[in-house]
């Protein structure tokens, strides 16, 4: 092996700073596809974690419950119709050793928080103004499913005795505020007092009728004596649904349900918006291959009077390919570093420029930062292989013979 | 007795693959380590073209050359160019610097190529040689800043840097006027002389050849004389050149 040569750097070097302007032209042509790449990325994914914080990140992540109503069959064992007068559907809303669930599914790892819920149907009442709700039972621990904490708009989250805590849609509609008295009806008719202890925001319209009581209180109300579900919040979102998996093996009595299953159409969006960046970056990345390649195959034409020279002087064609491909590789570089400086401006002035209150974080990681990086240098090297592979088959007679 | 250090034996050279142009006909030469000899002839004649055969830039149709007792027929390009590397020097017409480098850069360059990066050792010397050559003082400016003359120092000087055994110049003065042109000459043949390198010498111009120790005349592709310029003496030699028919072996 003969010793590192730097010479082929030094000569690519050379090339590279006395053809100013050249190369200024592909450095900045690389830097912006680079720029846009990483701005792109960072624009999609923020964008995209937005949304799924929005779907996910004051619901549950993965939902137990007990399986769904099943229709019994209307012929009995014997061939006749059973007793018309009898459901036809057996009940099972409830889960009633819940307790063992919670305790095996707080074993998985990568769960954060497993807790029971009493949902039900009912009204809210106040004055005049009655609207309908959700009422769900929660225990303290499951008020950190809704990160209610965070949502709270007024009052506080202390959910005992005759304390609730109310979405923002019903407390608008009963004109309620924290400290007022209200009544909660349920499906039979029976009515409890309540006191509005907190109101807040979970972002939908939908999540925003929910009414949040303690969970023995919504046991007692709706006359249960298990739980109607368990709800799951997760470390990694995107886990859910394998760890949904997990439960569906090991529980055959109940049914499990992850975000991902409930949120198909949202998730073939986010897939196909991640698609259609990748086509873009793509075909950006492209772009820029294909101005590297001509411009340093140009410059392999110019540049044949001094490659033949060097080769007359004794430079193999490895060195004489060595000197593209370094030139190549220092573009790359040098494109990719400005690119990501270009990239985080455009970023920085993409938040300024948009309003506060419509803005979503950008996602700005080390991969972001990196990938558009890494494929600009090795798009780079690749299409200086164009040109390399000319300047190894020049022969310098070629060149002395021509002048 | 000297011994040869360039000897070729019926060497051809055809260009084209439809239309064959024979340019070199059964050239059988031997040149004598550490002599100064000069191919003339013509324009046309096939003498650049025996340079860069003996030269290895380029590679006879048929025949044999060797070079100090190697015999190059078989031997790869990367053989080829770190021979050339290691053992010759070029001068060529246009001088062909690299304009993107400094004077003292283009002479360290067959250097570079030698060990793969710049060592202190050779700059001493490169330096050593600038300034036994007058452009010492030439050594930070590009081709573009100096004269032709300079340009010309600068490639000789370039062609001395890895203490070649051969020096090949194509028309080295070819392209200055007349003046520095024999500066440049005797500047190459004072090194031949202290060195001992051999010198080989295309040209045209009478005056030139016969400053050489040999003469080897081509037309169309042959040898159409060989002269001992030392043997025959100069006015000899000048007689027979002008002479027009050839004396073929």
């Amino acid at each position: 092996m003969k010793k590192t040569n730097k010479y082929e750097f030094m000569i690519a070097w050379r090339f590279l700073v006395k053809g100013r302007f050249q190369t200024l032209l592909i450095v900045l042509g690389i830097s912006m596809g680079v720029a846009v790449q990483l701005f792109l990325s960072a624009l999609i994914g923020g964008l995209q974690i937005s949304l799924i914080d929005k779907t996910v990140g004051a619901a549950p992540h993965i939902t137990v419950m007990p399986v769904d109503t099943i229709p019994k069959k209307i012929n009995n064992e014997q061939g006749k119709i059973s007793d018309n007068k009898k459901v036809f559907y057996s009940e099972r809303r409830e889960i009633f050793s819940w307790q063992q669930y919670v305790m095996e599914i707080k074993t998985e790892p990568g769960v954060e928080i497993a807790a029971p819920v009493v949902n039900g149907p009912g009204f809210a009442e106040k004055g005049d103004t009655v609207v309908p709700v959700a009422i769900k039972g929660v225990s303290a621990e499951g008020l950190g499913i809704y990160r209610i904490k965070e949502k709270l708009l007024a009052g506080g989250v202390e959910l005992s005795g005759e304390n609730i805590l109310m979405g923002k849609a019903i407390a608008e509609r009963l004109a309620a505020a924290t400290g007022d008295k209200i009544f909660l009806r349920n499906e039979k008719g029976e009515q409890v007092l309540a006191v509005v202890c907190g109101i807040f925001d979970l972002g939908s319209d939908a999540a925003n009728k929910l009414v949040l009581v303690s969970l023995d209180r919504a046991r007692s109300f709706f006359s249960f004596d298990g739980i109607s579900a368990i709800e799951i919040r997760v470390k990694d979102v995107f886990a859910a649904e394998n760890t949904g998996k997990v439960f569906k093996k090991k529980f055959s009595n109940v049914k499990t349900e992850s975000w991902q299953e409930k949120n198909r159409e949202l998730l073939s969006a986010l897939r196909s918006q991640s698609s259609s960046s990748g086509t873009i970056q793509f075909f950006v990345l492209i772009s820029i291959s294909l101005a590297i390649a001509s411009v340093l195959g140009i410059a392999a034409v110019q540049k044949s009077r001094q490659l033949g020279i060097l080769k007359a002087m004794g430079a193999t064609d490895r060195s004489a390919a060595g000197i593209f491909v370094i030139e190549g590789a220092l573009l790359g570089v040098s494109g990719a570093f400005l690119g990501v400086f270009a990239g985080l401006g455009l970023s920085v002035l993409f938040m300024s420029a948009t309003d506060a209150s419509a803005r979503f974080g950008l996602e700005i990681t080390a991969a972001n930062i990196l990938t558009p990086a890494a494929l600009a240098v090795i798009a780079s090297v690749i299409s200086a292989s164009i040109p390399a592979r000319r300047a190894a088959k020049l022969t310098p007679v070629e060149v002395i013979r021509n002048g | 007795m000297a011994e040869d250090i360039i000897l070729t034996k019926g060497l051809n050279k055809v260009y084209g693959d439809r239309l064959k142009v024979s340019v070199l006909k059964d050239i059988n030469i031997a040149v004598r380590v550490k002599s100064f000899t000069a191919l003339i002839g013509p324009s046309g004649s096939g003498k650049s073209t025996l340079l860069n055969c003996l030269g290895l830039i380029d590679a006879p149709t048929s025949g044999s050359i060797i070079i100090d007792k190697t015999e190059f027929s078989s031997v790869n390009v990367n053989g080829l160019a770190s021979f050339r590397n290691l053992h010759m020097g070029f001068v060529f017409q246009f001088h062909y610097l690299l304009p993107e480098f400094t004077a003292l850069e283009n002479v360290l360059m067959p250097g570079w190529i030698r060990s793969g990066r710049p060592e202190n050792d050779v700059k001493e010397y490169a330096l050593q040689i600038m300034e036994r050559i007058g452009i010492l003082k030439e050594k930070e400016k590009f081709p573009a800043e100096m004269s032709g003359g300079q340009q010309q120092r600068v490639a000789i000087a370039r062609a001395l840097i890895n203490k070649p055994k051969l020096i090949f110049a194509d028309e080295p003065t070819g392209n200055l006027d007349r003046e520095t042109g024999f500066e440049v000459l005797k500047l190459m043949k004072e090194i031949n002389a202290e060195n001992g390198t051999t010198l080989l010498i295309v040209t045209h111009d009478r005056e030139i050849a016969l400053a050489a120790d040999h003469i080897i005349e081509l037309v169309d592709g042959r040898i159409c004389k060989q002269l001992d310029v030392k043997k025959t003496g100069k006015t000899a030699a000048a007689k027979e050149i002008e002479n027009r028919s050839c004396r073929i072996q």
